[in-house]
């Protein structure tokens, strides 16, 4: 209480405070300051210490392939190197059960081979996330690699298709299978994205004395992939009758590493090569033969491609389609097995009787002779494997990587995973969206 | 570097020898953009062929994806990824068209024709007013600015007041009211 008596400036700076008298200078406080950052070193102002120009170019090579940020210049309070999770390696040997709900590194090699740096689906993302390519090891994951290697001794007489929503994971699900395949020795044909296939983005031309068009340069880089995966593989089977390809002939003796490798040489037999290796490893009893294909579903669309006559061609136009059209369409495999998984990204490139056969309408209680005999529902010549959303025990195993991976900075409780797990409806993509949200 | 030149006109039914490149710099950089020479037309190495087809006068979308249908170019192939055999068809398919001044001549001596003939459309071209019945009480400006100047620039009859008024094609607005 401030005496009324006589008015005196008390002496201390708390006093003063206390007797409400306001300071009317702040630079002692400012120079207490000053003395206390004379440690730290000053921020050079007249350039960046952090972020760098992007350099010329056009718009294509700046965005995307670097970033504008110096890491080595960067303030390492605020940019830290992410943490990079040990995993093991999935293979043949580390495929069981007692790996579900955990995440596995997938073989970088095998990816480089097979997609030269990209990667299937919308996986970029989670593989940048991650510092390496790594999937969730499902139960559904376990019953694939259990119908593989059974099938590795005798092969079913239909392919098989993933089906499912949009991020279900499907393209996973077959990544994952073609790198337990390419590990068990099997010869593994797999395309990671058939999309190139029909979008017009490749080249393409008429076939020679034939109704079909031909895209050499798809098919080159599909027997690289295949010969680069499954060298050790196609070195034991051998032709087993002779073989030509143009000019050259190949005895029997030899083996279909020695055919790819014949078509590799010259770009216009590499149809002819794919032929014939899909026709001798199709029968062949040696070594099981895994074919993967993801979007599949554009082996019946029409494609963005026209003929001469400027017509759209439909994707059995083109006898890289042709090539494995045969596979799901009745024609098994001595030993091995056909899977294809869809893709809903390109609605154009799926068409609508194949999507109305994937997801046919609720059964209606009464007969009606009509809909029994409408074409668009009808029986599949394939088997439709649908690829459920996320159990708790795997949207549990998910939010635990993703803590590890620092994706996630909070800890993980049941409380957070069951949010995340019920907000996504189970879905895998919209869990990691749902988490990276505000990245 | 050699330069091939080709006359307007005539129509290039040789086959291409080579294309010329030809380096540009750019005014917003010190990169170098090079451009194919073909037929006349600058075309820049760069764009994908049916968008590039188009800076040809009297080729757009349409007739662009045709030729490049007809000679099996995929969508997103560029000019530059063209082998010199791919460059030779599309020089023979463009050869066998009417375009660029062929077709300016053609458009040209089709209006002349009519003006010749004593057509409505003919005086409306000669008036450098709208043909196809627009109203010329207010806008009409892009008639007035370019309707006749092909009549202009390509007519052989010399145009002066005298063979106006004896070819008997000119008739001014006012023209009947002072007769």
């Amino acid at each position: 209480m401030i005496s009324a008596t006589k008015f005196t400036q008390p002496a201390s700076k708390a006093a003063r405070h206390f007797a409400g008298i306001r300071l009317l200078s702040s630079s002692p406080i400012v120079a207490a300051e000053k003395n206390a950052n004379s440690s730290r070193p000053k921020a050079d102002r007249t350039q960046s210490m952090a972020f760098t120009k992007k350099e010329a170019g056009s718009k294509r090579t700046r965005s995307g392939t670097s970033t504008s940020v110096n890491l080595s210049a960067a303030n390492p309070a605020y940019y830290t190197d992410p943490p990079k999770p040990k995993l093991d390696l999935l293979s043949k040997d580390t495929a069981t059960a007692s790996r579900l709900n955990t995440f596995m590194q997938i073989d970088d090699g095998f990816l480089q081979n097979t997609g030269k740096g990209r990667y299937p689906g919308h996986l970029a993302a989670d593989f940048k996330l991650f510092g390496k390519p790594a999937l969730l090891y499902r139960q559904v994951t376990q019953t694939l690699v259990d119908q593989m290697a059974q099938n590795a001794e005798t092969a079913p007489k239909r392919a098989t298709v993933l089906d499912g929503q949009n991020g279900a994971g499907k393209s996973a699900e077959l990544l994952k299978l073609a790198t337990v395949a390419a590990t068990s020795g099997h010869i593994v044909i797999y395309a990671l994205s058939t999309l190139p296939w029909v979008n017009s983005s490749r080249p393409y031309g008429p076939g020679y004395k034939s109704d079909l068009f031909v895209q050499h340069e798809l098919v080159n880089e599909l027997l690289r992939s295949v010969v680069a995966v499954s060298r050790d593989a196609l070195n034991k089977v051998p032709l087993g009758r002779s073989v030509t390809l143009g000019k050259k002939t190949l005895e029997s003796e030899k083996t279909l590493a020695d055919l790819i490798d014949l078509g590799l040489q010259t770009p216009s037999l590499a149809h002819d090569a794919l032929d014939q290796l899909l026709d001798i490893a199709r029968t062949q009893t040696v070594v099981p033969v895994f074919i993967g294909l993801d979007e599949v579903n554009t082996l019946w669309c029409q494609t963005s491609y026209r003929d001469q006559e400027d017509n759209i061609l439909p994707a059995n136009r083109f006898r890289l389609a042709r090539s494995f059209l045969p596979f799901f369409e009745g024609q098994g495999l001595a030993k091995g097995w056909v899977v294809g998984a869809t893709s809903y990204a390109e609605v154009r490139f799926m068409p609508k009787d194949l999507k109305t056969k994937l997801n046919p309408p609720p059964a209606i209680p009464i007969a009606n002779p009509d809909l029994v005999r409408d074409p668009g529902v009808g029986e599949l010549s394939f088997d439709v494997l649908k690829v459920e959303r996320l159990s708790s025990a795997e949207a549990w195993g998910l939010m635990q990587f993703y803590q590890k991976a620092n994706i996630v900075t909070t800890p993980v409780t049941e409380g957070l995973v069951a949010k995340k797990w019920v907000y996504a409806n189970g879905n895998p993509r919209q869990m990691f969206a749902g988490v990276t949200t505000y990245f | 570097m050699d330069v091939i030149l080709f006359r307007y006109g005539q129509p290039a039914r040789f086959l291409l020898q080579f294309a010329t490149i030809i380096p540009l710099y750019s005014s917003y950089s010190l990169l170098i953009t090079s451009m194919l020479h073909l037929l006349g037309v600058n075309l820049p190495d760069q764009k994908v062929v049916s968008v590039a087809l188009t800076y040809f006068y009297g080729i757009g979308p349409l007739t662009a994806r045709k030729i490049c249908s007809r000679l099996s170019f995929h969508k997103e192939c560029k000019l530059s990824e063209l082998t010199e055999g791919q460059l030779n068809q599309l020089s023979g398919v463009l050869s066998e068209m009417t375009i660029e001044n062929d077709l300016k001549r053609q458009v040209a001596a089709n209006v002349q024709h009519l003006r010749q003939i004593g057509t409505y459309v003919g005086k409306r071209h000669a008036m450098g007013l709208p043909v196809h019945g627009q109203r010329t009480r207010g806008n009409s400006v892009t008639a007035k600015k370019l309707n006749g100047k092909m009549l202009r620039k390509y007519s052989t009859v010399a145009d002066t007041a005298f063979t106006r008024q004896a070819m008997g094609m000119f008739q001014s607005p006012l023209s009947k009211h002072q007769n």
